[in-house]
């Protein structure tokens, strides 16, 4: 299956209907959505939009792809449900952080222990949705959209960004760093946003500035279904490289960041690199709003103890790294950290010493402007649904609710369709 | 089905004036091309034409179809259906015709590439090289006599999917996968399915090695019905783990260096070495029967007792089977949203040949669909499929180590597909990361290259001569080769399929 589907059919089409077709494709290839985007189309959106900046706040959202085991990241040490359920997983309450007598986080997560003892991170408990879909590809494309019917192809941050920033010149009001594709949470053709993989290499190779122009002149007005996606794309690469010159000489690290973590099996993403680069594009002031970085590998089915611990030192290193740093360059009171994963695991352990897909689980929400202590409610391990699996006690979109306003003073509504009760972890302004 | 005709087609987004002005520096960028490259190459005259003896490229404005023609039929069918095309080879298509060289791309016996050093005995102790593994491959796309057979490993590569991170590089595994995946290529879909099934890769990536009768890992029972065979939403939770139990029993195989190594390894340690731990003979999953579950269960609507071929007949009933898998392969090779009528079509003739791989092939390129106008330039090349036309073009088979290292930056580096749902396609290849780094993958090859084939009438070969406006200006206007190679190869234009 592909979730990779960018909805360009949607929106060329509404744009497209009295304008005409390239290839003579007619009222036919018009129904198929193949309707072409106008040459124009791209940068006429942009400049429509009206400056919407109305706060200097950022989020970052940290994707952990596979399916984060919650139990074992807050781990109900007081239970005696969850160490019978997991034999072999269940141990680790024994070397848990206690934050009350009820909770743990994994023994692994030290930073974000001392975070937390500071009142600096939030943990939302028992996050999901209705009718939980136990794909991996399902479940990510109801957090990306914000919408578990999956009728929605946008992303919920994406059309944060197309409906309330003007990103006119500023490619990197929302912003994929340590990846090479568009994350889906991002994805709206109507929002301009850059994916930046390597820094380093985020420049036009030989003559650098000639490239540069003649590629800007070789993407202009290019025919064709993906003619706007191209151009638009080319046209975000020079703004990036020409704002990345300047930030990457305002810019000093202020945290010691490292990807060399061990892992079981090694990380598609390097999540340091990638976070110390979001550090760098908020501390030199490029205007970012929005950042998006993914941590894999949380697919546990088969040793999970190990895999599990590991990747949560990466993650611990690397969110202790990039908090130090902006609070060295006095930014950390502007910025959102917010953990993201499509699913929980299945309370019950596999004899492989792993775990299969799971529903409800929590979400971290970290940093200097959080409210912090324990939201939500934790699972109920004596009450397990057919399939095994814990119900979910707050809608995701609560959450969501609460990043939009309750951190960038949007108005979640017509990004999420409807209006959700907040989950107030985000402290007043000011206070 | 009425196609519609090219006639009827109004050119639309006439150049606007702004257009034109960025069109005027066009000119003026042609000028600056000259030292693009940092090759200091100049010309004669900036404003030079193309090969003097060739006409000027002709800018179209809008790129109308010109699938009527001969030439771009037989091009449309060799970027699509072989990674796209040396000059020598598009000429002998031309020759052939349509007909013909679909004929000899599909009938071609599949090659067998040489082996790869050292990969068979790969252990602990020796693992295999990511990068001479990927170069490997790539070297056997760039020059095998079976191109086609090449484009359906690389397919299926991306639909039964593996890595080499969880797989490792500690065992032949990733490697053997690669082997048999071509071997099976353009056989039975579900004999193919049957070797996916018991591929030590695959029972390592999706852990069905792993899975007992005692404690069932859902792993592969899940992606097998979601991803593999029938589709997201046409089987139930309960299917999944009645699934699991049921194919429950296989272990991957040991090779004789692994037992070395970890006979070794524990003589090390100062441990005895493993009971019973003696190589395997197969190169298949092994499967122990005591491992297995003993009894009954519901799968897909059937209660008995079940084993693994009985499993995928039972898949293999479910009618969805056909339209999903049918839907990949034309959202691959002809169009991004092929309309329900023609995959149901291709898909219910395909069922009839008993899923023949080959049968389904030649359905999807001779079905009026795949050079009607919607299907023109409506497929974005992946980044392999991008690299290898372009060291065709170049006639420069000794960059498959440069392609096998340049792929993780655009967003595909072969055996590590980023999640087990494959490679993204058509536009989610298109990020400002991916554009980016295909026109550095572009620059850097023609500055690394001794000598460069004249480009004569390249535009033509490849890209059928059909060319927007600034592709047009920037290619007339260029001073030498190297800079109208640069311009073709990192056009929008070449970037599709």
């Amino acid at each position: 299956m592909t979730m990779q589907n960018i909805g360009i059919d949607k929106i060329s089409r509404r744009d497209f209907l009295g304008k005409g077709l390239v290839f003579g494709a007619g009222v036919r290839g018009l129904a198929a959505g193949y309707a072409a985007v106008p040459d124009v189309f791209a940068k006429a959106v942009y400049s429509a939009k009206s400056a919407g900046v109305t706060n200097d706040r950022v989020l970052v959202m940290i994707q952990l792809g596979g399916g984060n085991d919650g139990l074992q990241t807050v781990i109900p040490i007081g239970d005696a449900k969850y160490r019978d359920l997991r034999p072999t997983l269940g141990k680790e309450a024994d070397a848990a952080l206690a934050i009350d007598k009820d909770h743990g986080l994994h023994q692994n997560l030290k930073g974000i222990k001392s975070l937390y003892d500071q009142g600096k991170v939030a943990i939302v408990e028992g996050v999901g949705y209705p009718t939980p879909s136990f794909s991996h590809f399902d479940s990510i494309r109801v957090w990306e959209t914000g919408d578990p019917t999956r009728r929605q192809q946008d992303g919920w941050l994406g059309k944060t960004i197309a409906k309330n920033y003007d990103s006119a010149g500023h490619p990197l009001v929302g912003c994929a760093t340590g990846t090479t594709s568009t994350p889906g949470m991002l994805r709206d053709l109507q929002a301009t946003l850059t994916v930046i993989n390597d820094q380093a290499s985020f420049k036009f190779q030989g003559n650098g500035d000639n490239v540069d122009r003649v590629m800007g002149t070789l993407y202009t007005g290019t025919p064709g279904i993906y003619g706007a996606l191209f151009d638009t794309a080319m046209s975000t690469v020079r703004d990036t490289v020409a704002q990345l010159k300047t930030s990457a000489a305002k810019y000093v690290p202020k945290a010691s960041y490292s990807d060399n973590q061990k892992l079981v099996f090694s990380s598609k993403n390097q999540l340091a690199a990638a976070l110390q680069l979001a550090a760098e594009l908020i501390v030199t002031g490029t205007g970012v709003k929005v950042l998006h970085v993914t941590l894999g590998g949380f697919d546990t089915h088969y040793t999970e103890q190990t895999r599990h611990a590991d990747l949560m030192t990466y993650l611990d290193a690397a969110v202790s790294a990039f908090h130090q740093d902006l609070t060295a360059y006095g930014m950390a009171d502007r910025v959102l950290i917010a953990t993201w994963s499509e699913f929980g695991r299945r309370p019950v352990e596999n004899a492989s010493g792993g775990t299969d897909h799971g529903t409800a689980a929590p979400v971290f929400l970290i940093g200097d402007p959080v409210k912090g202590g324990l939201y939500g409610q934790g699972p109920n391990l004596a009450k397990l649904d057919p399939s095994q699996n814990v119900g979910f006690n707050v809608d995701f979109r609560s959450v969501y609710q609460e990043i939009l306003s309750g951190h960038l003073g949007l108005d979640g509504q017509d990004v999420l369709g409807a209006s959700f009760d907040a989950i107030p972890f985000m402290r007043a302004a000011g206070s | 089905m009425d196609e519609p005709t090219r006639t009827a087609a109004k050119p639309r987004h006439r150049l606007s004036r702004r257009t034109v002005v960025i069109g005027a520096g066009a000119a003026a960028g042609g000028l600056a091309v000259l030292r693009v490259l940092g090759l200091h190459t100049v010309g004669p005259d900036p404003r030079a034409l193309l090969d003097p003896t060739s006409a000027p490229v002709v800018n179209t404005k809008d790129w109308v179809s010109p699938l009527d023609a001969p030439a771009a039929q037989v091009a449309q069918l060799l970027r699509r259906a072989t990674f796209g095309m040396t000059k020598a080879q598009y000429e002998t298509a031309l020759t052939e015709g349509f007909q013909k060289t679909l004929d000899r791309l599909i009938e071609t016996p599949v090659a067998t590439p040489k082996d790869l050093a050292g990969a068979d005995a790969a252990s602990q102790a020796k693992p295999i090289n990511v990068t001479a593994l990927q170069s490997w491959w790539l070297d056997q796309i760039l020059a095998s006599p079976s191109p086609f057979a090449e484009r359906m490993t690389y397919f299926w590569h991306g639909h039964f999917t593996s890595d080499f991170r969880k797989v490792t590089t500690q065992a032949p595994y990733i490697y053997w996968q690669n082997l048999t995946w071509r071997k099976n290529a353009l056989g039975s879909f579900r004999d193919l399915l049957y070797q996916v099934t018991v591929d030590p890769g695959m029972l390592r990536y999706l852990d069905l090695g792993q899975s007992t009768g005692k404690a069932p890992n859902e792993n592969y029972s899940r992606e097998l019905m979601e991803l593999f065979t029938m589709g997201v939403g046409t089987f139930s939770e309960d299917d999944v783990r009645a699934g699991a139990k049921a194919l429950a029993g296989w272990r991957e195989p040991l090779t004789q260096p692994m037992v070395d190594y970890l006979i070794a390894r524990a003589q090390q340690n100062g441990r005895p070495a493993p009971k019973n731990l003696v190589a395997d003979s197969t190169k298949t999953g092994v499967f122990e029967p005591a491992r297995a579950y003993r009894g009954s269960v519901t799968y897909l609507g059937v209660t008995k007792q079940w084993d693994t071929n009985m499993v995928l007949d039972r898949i293999m009933q479910q009618d969805s089977v056909a339209p999903y898998i049918t839907t990949k392969v034309l959202r691959e090779f002809v169009m991004q949203d092929p309309p329900a009528d023609y995959v149901n079509r291709i898909a219910a003739a395909w069922k009839k040949s008993g899923y023949d791989i080959k049968t389904l092939m030649r359905d999807v390129f001779t079905s009026p669909e795949f050079l009607q106008p919607v299907a023109y330039r409506s497929l974005v090349k992946s980044p392999t499929e991008l690299m290898v036309h372009i060291a065709r073009a170049l006639e420069a088979p000794q960059l498959s180590k440069t392609i096998a290292q340049s792929g993780a930056g655009m967003g595909q580096a072969l055996f590590d597909p980023p999640e087990v749902g494959g490679w993204p396609s058509n536009a989610s290849w298109v990020s400002s990361n991916n554009v980016l780094t295909r026109v550095n993958f572009v620059v850097t090859t023609l500055g690394g290259m001794q000598k460069l084939p004249a480009f004569g009438n390249a535009h033509q070969t490849h890209i059928d001569g059909i060319v927007s406006e600034p592709t047009a200006q920037l290619l007339n206007s260029a001073a030498d080769d190297p800079t109208r190679w640069l311009i073709l190869l990192a056009s929008p234009e070449f970037q599709l399929k």
